[in-house]
């Protein structure tokens, strides 16, 4: 027999006058191999339809299902309920806004970021379709993949202690696509450009280095790495701009 | 609401994406789509997109479009496979201009890798074909595109569920769709529809698929009066993790992995002496339920070995280290030290909405169906056959979804705004209020359940006359008591009750119309394998086929294969 799991849910409707926020407790007993995931979709299905939570590919890849398990940022698809105590407390990640339960609406927050860093290769050249590929260094390749390998999920959002008290704050998600950029030889933006993005206190020089961010990443991207270097490359921006009001050419 | 833009895409993965993409700047274009974008399917994709770039070894479209009819088991249309494999370098060289972070050879080209069923020299060897992103490349290649969506500024309504489509004198009008976070009905008014919504593994119980991919998008066209082309061929990829059905990419046998019986035996070198674990994805799946079948599964069971422990930790952690990470946390089980359970999960529709080469769907008399439009995993063109090689959807999407989208912008001039009809979106809201109001009966989640096992059982890699009508009847007995299915959630806002419902009915269509299909080709062809008639019969069966409901009745009825270079040969690795 498996254990008896204790989930305490947050529950709320925020478009519900009537709803008020509360935890509600489901009791489930533990199946061989349950993550998170699998435990939430019997909940619903045998004990409340109403429940709300987000999944889709269940295997980690789609960044849905983020949520606070146990007071920790990560992915319900895959946490298995084995390495958790028998009473587990789910909320909704902080920061973005509520949709209801356990659901948050990640995807309007990545767009107005994604277009706020213009997440994608400034270039004027144009496409040739006879030319082949431009040549790269696998190793640097393998560098933007590294960055690349982000799914969106927020947790690092919802980790960030200055993102939780400044909700405009670019949190580490955005730094990274900056940094995956800023690495690409295909991106044609100058230091200024990059600057004008991030050089401010909603960018780069807010960052508390608290390093939450780092260390609830479920796909372990080395953020703090490019917070490190984007602070160093920023702030030889910033001083280069400094001199350059004081001396005017 | 009613919403009017002069071309909507149903479907935001890569096809979708790829098509808006060519369409946006010209005309005002919106992407609906059932989920956020970016955690739309096409993410899930692993190992790699073909493209005979010859970066590692000679390769050459001519070998590429061989491997492909021959994979599709001589059922692909061939001027079709012309298109994909000379396109192939070309698409993905657009890739890598748009920032596709690929892995490289050490001289800065693509690196490639080999995969199933890509040989060189029309099958003497594999090839290395296949260009990556580590084990992610359907993901990279998706927020590329999206971030490029993002710098067009192109319109995206998500979490919106298409439930009808809207026809005007047999041109389409628009579509009906659910808003998930109101539940409010809108009316899309258009000049076009394009359909790329994917596949619907959630027929079956073990599936690679996510679980939006119910086949509404297939289904609905099908309800309207459009037919299917070549539902019986269902894909079981080889290697999903035990009991879970979530995909290990055939990159793990690209780089080198080996798949082993219950007494160790390397077993695909008795099915594919060529080219052994590296065949295709319908002859690994069949030899591994042979295995199991004859008592060979580890331990008796229904399941064998993937082992990756020679491939060293150091390509695991570069090649492959999504799949890496996945076995760890689920299976808790390090593939540089053990072996991995493996079976086979539904993964792949060779079949779907019948369209030519623009993307134009076809109706029941070969007729272009005027503003209707599909790409990607939802169309069936006839590329894949009878069953696809890995690496060749990918291409599919961004080859066949920039197609249409060119396609659409030479068409719109001759495609004016339809007036709708009156309240086209009565027939929704009907099901809608029905199934809110029925008290008693059954839970859609109880009857999906019984129709994934069914299918699983009875429909899956090997077939037979007998488990095939047992299925039917089961089918049409689930049917039935769908006509008094229930839900406990009556609320507007997120109902995943209601969803559950109305997805059912797509899931029964579409099984029905899978298993008839299967019933009625009697033969064994790719994917599609009869215990009954365990031969390949080009004679009587080299033909695609369709299936029609009209007024209820089914209706099946057949159409030529488009054969052009290559001649049908027995198909041998």
């Amino acid at each position: 027999m498996g254990r008896s799991l204790k989930f305490n849910i947050f529950r709320y409707n925020p478009e519900d006058p009537a709803s008020v926020p509360h935890m509600e407790t489901f009791h489930l007993e533990e199946t061989d191999a349950m993550t998170l995931f699998i435990a939430l979709n019997r909940i619903r299905e045998e004990q409340d339809p109403s429940l709300q939570f987000d999944f889709m590919c269940r295997a980690g890849i789609c960044g849905s299902c983020a949520m606070l398990i146990n007071g920790r940022p990560d992915l319900a698809c895959h946490t298995k309920t084995k390495g958790l105590p028998e009473e587990i407390t789910l909320l909704p990640l902080p920061v973005f806004k509520l949709i209801g339960d356990l659901s948050v609406d990640t995807g309007t927050w990545f767009r107005a970021m994604n277009e706020k860093v213009q997440s994608w290769v400034h270039t004027d050249k144009v496409f040739d379709p006879q030319a082949p590929e431009e040549r790269m260094e696998n190793q640097l390749a393998e560098e933007i993949y590294e960055l690349e390998r982000c799914v969106e999920c927020g947790c690092c959002v919802a980790a960030c202690g200055k993102a939780n008290m400044r909700p405009e704050f670019m949190g580490a998600v955005a730094f990274n696509r900056i940094a995956r950029f800023m690495m690409d030889p295909r991106d044609q933006r100058t230091g200024d450009q990059y600057f004008e993005v991030v050089g401010n206190e909603e960018g780069i020089f807010g960052c508390l280095g608290l390093l939450g961010c780092e260390d609830v990443c479920p796909k372990d991207i080395p953020l703090q790495d490019q917070l490190g270097l984007l602070r160093r490359k920023m702030g030889w921006q910033s001083v280069r701009h400094l001199f350059s009001k004081l001396l005017p050419e | 609401m009613v919403f009017k833009h002069d071309v909507v895409i149903v479907g935001a993965g890569l096809a979708g994406l790829r098509a808006a993409l060519e369409v946006a700047g010209n005309v005002d274009v919106a992407l609906i789509s059932k989920v956020y974008p970016t955690r739309s399917h096409s993410g899930a994709a692993q190992g790699g997109i073909a493209a005979a770039l010859g970066n590692e070894e000679p390769d050459s479209w001519e070998w590429h479009m061989y491997d492909t009819v021959k994979g599709g088991d001589y059922l692909t249309d061939q001027h079709v496979a012309e298109i994909l494999a000379t396109d192939a370098p070309r698409a993905v060289y657009e890739l890598e201009h748009l920032g596709v972070p690929f892995n490289r050879t050490p001289d800065g080209k693509i690196a490639q890798r080999a995969f199933g069923g890509h040989t060189r020299d029309f099958g003497k060897a594999p090839v290395k074909r296949a260009c990556y992103a580590a084990d992610r490349t359907g993901r990279v290649m998706m927020d590329t595109l999206y971030f490029q969506a993002e710098r067009k500024g192109i319109k995206v309504y998500p979490e919106l569920q298409m439930l009808d489509l809207i026809f005007k004198d047999g041109q389409v009008a628009g579509l009906v769709a659910y808003e998930l976070a109101t539940g409010d009905v809108h009316v899309f008014h258009s000049r076009v529809v394009m359909l790329a919504t994917g596949g619907y593994g959630k027929v079956y119980k073990t599936t690679s698929n996510a679980f939006a991919n119910t086949g509404e998008g297939v289904y609905i066209p099908y309800r309207a009066g459009i037919p299917l082309e070549d539902m019986e061929f269902v894909q079981f990829h080889p290697t999903g993790i035990y009991g879970m059905g979530v995909l290990l990419s055939e990159a793990a046998r690209g780089e080198g992995g080996i798949l082993r019986n219950g007494s160790g035996e390397r077993f695909m070198e008795r099915y594919a002496p060529t080219i052994k674990d590296l065949a295709p994805r319908d002859m690994v799946s069949r030899a591994i339920r042979t295995e199991i079948l004859e008592g060979r599964g580890i331990g008796g069971k229904d399941y064998v070995h993937l082992d990756l422990t020679h491939l060293g930790e150091q390509k695991l952690a570069e090649r492959l280290s999504d799949i890496t990470s996945f076995v760890k946390i689920y299976l808790g089980i390090d593939p540089a030290k053990e072996l991995i359970p493996i079976q086979p999960t539904c993964h792949y529709m060779m079949g779907g909405i019948p369209c030519n080469v623009d993307g134009h769907v076809l109706g029941g008399s070969q007729e272009v169906v005027p503003g209707l439009y599909a790409a990607g995993e939802c169309s069936c063109l006839s590329l894949h056959g009878a069953n696809r090689l890995g690496c060749n959807s990918l291409l599919d999407l961004v080859v066949f979804g920039r197609r249409t989208g060119l396609q659409i912008g030479r068409d719109l001039a001759g495609l004016p705004w339809q007036e709708l009809p009156r309240n086209p979106e009565r027939p929704a809201l009907e099901r809608i209020r029905k199934i809110k109001e029925r008290k008693a009966g059954e839970k859609a989640a109880h009857l999906r359940s019984r129709l994934q096992e069914t299918m699983t059982l009875r429909c899956s890699v090997f077939r037979h006359e007998e488990t095939l009508v047992q299925a039917l009847s089961e089918i049409r007995s689930l049917e039935e008591r769908y006509g008094k299915v229930v839900i406990d959630n009556r609320g507007a806002r997120f109902n995943t009750d209601l969803l559950d419902a109305l997805e059912l009915e797509a899931l029964l269509g579409l099984a029905e119309a899978i298993t008839v299909s299967a019933l009625n080709r009697k033969e064994s062809r790719g994917a599609h394998s009869r215990d009954d008639y365990p031969e390949r019969n080009d004679e009587e069966w080299l033909k695609h086929t369709l299936i029609q409901k009209t007024d209820g009745e089914v209706r099946v009825f057949y159409k030529p294969v488009h054969i052009t270079r290559f001649q049908p040969k027995p198909r041998t690795y």
